[in-house]
C-alpha cells in the first residue's frame, strides 16, 4: 500500500502560505476577556517546529525535504495569525487540578461541541497535510481517535490506532515509555503500515512528549517516515518538543 | 434494522465494508470471534463509504448531537458529526472526563461498568444519535441511551457498523431503533 513515486511533484504540492512565525508566543491563558482587534494577535498562534533542520534520516524523501524547507522559509516571515485560531483556543476549557492537584487540564471536549471550532481545527490540519503524499495518520488512544480519522479521510490516508496494551486484537508490536511513576506501553497492529510510508502522528495535546515519542518510535521501527507530529495543544515548559528531538511538531495552540 | 433492508439493498459499498473487517478468533477470550474494524480503517474507500452511509442517513434529520462510545465510537462519530453539522459528545469510561459528569452503570458478563457524559454537553430537547463500532448484547448502547435521556436529549437512533440481527430478541434497544451496516463475519477459510 505504499504510495507511489517519491519523485518531486509539480507545483500543486506547494502549501498554501501558512501564517505565523516559528517562534513561540507568550503563554496563552484561557478564559481571558475576548481579545480586541488590537490584541488578538498576541494570544494564540500557529507554531511551527523550531527544528526544521534537514534531518540525517535516510528515509526522508527528497519531496519531504524540499516541501518542509519551503514551509520554514515561508513561516519565518509572516506574523499573521490564522483567524480561526482564536475561536479554537477559546473553545478549549481549562479544568484546574485534574487529574491531580496542580495540573491545569486542557479539555478539548468543549471544542467538540463548537461545530465551527472543531471543523476549523480539522481544516487547519487538512490544509497543511493534503497533497503531501501522506498515506498514514496514526492517532494515539483515545483523544487522537477524535482528530485523526477526519484528517485521514480528508487527505486520503489510512487511519492507524495506537493503543494501550491488550486492546488491539491481532498481532502487535509494543513500545514502552516512561510515566512520572513507572512505565506504560503503546501498541500497533503488525502489518498496519509498511516501510517507506509517510506518516503523521496525531494527539490532542503534547505535554512531556512521552506518548508521542513512543508512537513515533513504533512507526520508525517498522521503517515508516514520520513526517510530522501534530497536536491541537502544546503544553509549554514540559520539554515535549525536545523529547521529539529533530522530528517536526506542529501545534495550533500553546498553553501553560 | 440493517442498511441492506432499508434502502441500500445490493449497495456494493456494504460488501466492501464487510470484507474489510477482520475476524480475530478467540479474542479477548476463547470462543469469541472478534470483529476487528482496524482493517476497515486501513481501507480508505471502505472507511469513507462507512462514514458516507451514516452521513447520508442522518443529514437532514436535524440531529445536533452525535454521541460516540469510547473508544471505537470515537473513530466513526466525529467524521459523521462534522459532515452533518452536529456536535460530537464523547461517552467515556469513569474518571476520563475532567469536568462535572453524570454516570450510568451497565452490566458486563461479570460485574458492572460505567459510562459518563459531561454535564452541559447536551441541552434538553436536542436530537441525538449514538455511534459505536459494534452492538453485541446492547449493554453499552443501552447505558448510552439512558445517559442521553437523563440530560433531556431525544435519542433518534443508535448506529453501528456491525451488529447481530437481533439484540436480546429485539430489533430495538430501550425502544430506540438500531441502524446497522453489516452482520458479524465468520472466519474465512482463506486467511
Amino acid at each position: 500500500m505504499m504510495r507511489g513515486s517519491l519523485l518531486p511533484r509539480c507545483s500543486n504540492s506547494i502549501f498554501p502560505p501558512p501564517p505565523n512565525s516559528n517562534r513561540l508566543r507568550p503563554p496563552f491563558l484561557k478564559r481571558l476577556p475576548a481579545p480586541t482587534a488590537a490584541s488578538s494577535g498576541a494570544q494564540s498562534r500557529l507554531t511551527f517546529s523550531q527544528n526544521y533542520r534537514t534531518a540525517p534520516n535516510r528515509l526522508r524523501s527528497s519531496v519531504s525535504e524540499s516541501q518542509w524547507k519551503q514551509d520554514r522559509e515561508m513561516a519565518t516571515g509572516d506574523e499573521q495569525q490564522d483567524p480561526r485560531i482564536a475561536g479554537i483556543s477559546s473553545a478549549i476549557r481549562v479544568i484546574p487540578n485534574f487529574p491531580k492537584p496542580g495540573i491545569m487540564f486542557q479539555d478539548i471536549t468543549t471544542m467538540l461541541l463548537d461545530t465551527k471550532a472543531f471543523k476549523d481545527t480539522i481544516d487547519l490540519f487538512v490544509e497543511r497535510y493534503r497533497d503531501k503524499n501522506i498515506s498514514v495518520v496514526a492517532g494515539v488512544e483515545a483523544r487522537g481517535f477524535i482528530f485523526g480519522p477526519p484528517i485521514a479521510l480528508a487527505i486520503g490516508a489510512k487511519f492507524v490506532p495506537m493503543r494501550k496494551p491488550n486492546k488491539l486484537p491481532g498481532e502487535v508490536i509494543s513500545e514502552e515509555y516512561s510515566l512520572e511513576y513507572g512505565t506504560d506501553k503503546m501498541e500497533m497492529h503488525v502489518g498496519a503500515v509498511e516501510a517507506g510510508e509517510r506518516a503523521l502522528v496525531i494527539d490532542d495535546l503534547i505535554a512531556t512528549g512521552g506518548t508521542l515519542c513512543a508512537a513515533v518510535k513504533l512507526l520508525e521501527r517498522v521503517g515508516v517516515n514520520v513526517v510530522e507530529c501534530a497536536c491541537v495543544i502544546e503544553l509549554l515548559g514540559l520539554k515535549g518538543r525536545e523529547r521529539l528531538g529533530d522530528r517536526p511538531l506542529f501545534v495550533l495552540v500553546n498553553a501553560t | 434494522m440493517f442498511a441492506a433492508e432499508n434502502g441500500l439493498k445490493s449497495d456494493p459499498r456494504l460488501q466492501g465494508i464487510s470484507e474489510a473487517i477482520r475476524v480475530v478468533p478467540h479474542f479477548p477470550k476463547q470462543g469469541i470471534m472478534f470483529q476487528d474494524i482496524t482493517t476497515l480503517l486501513l481501507d480508505h474507500k471502505a472507511f469513507k463509504d462507512t462514514v458516507d452511509i451514516f452521513v447520508d442517513r442522518y443529514r437532514g434529520m436535524n440531529i445536533s448531537v452525535v454521541a460516540g462510545v469510547e473508544a471505537r465510537g470515537f473513530v466513526f462519530g466525529p467524521a459523521i458529526a462534522l459532515a452533518i453539522g452536529a456536535k460530537f459528545v464523547p461517552l467515556r469510561k469513569p474518571r476520563k472526563l475532567p469536568g462535572k459528569v453524570i454516570s450510568e452503570a451497565y452490566e458486563l458478563e461479570y460485574g458492572t461498568d460505567c459510562l459518563e457524559i459531561h454535564v452541559g454537553a447536551v441541552q434538553p430537547g436536542e436530537r441525538a444519535i449514538v455511534i459505536d463500532d459494534l452492538v453485541a448484547t446492547g449493554g453499552t448502547l443501552s447505558a448510552a441511551i439512558r445517559l442521553l435521556e437523563r440530560v433531556g436529549a431525544e435519542v433518534i437512533e443508535c448506529a453501528c457498523v456491525i451488529g447481530v440481527r437481533e439484540v436480546k430478541g429485539q430489533c430495538r434497544l430501550n425502544g430506540k431503533p438500531l441502524y446497522i451496516l453489516v452482520e458479524p463475519r465468520q472466519i474465512d477459510n482463506c486467511c
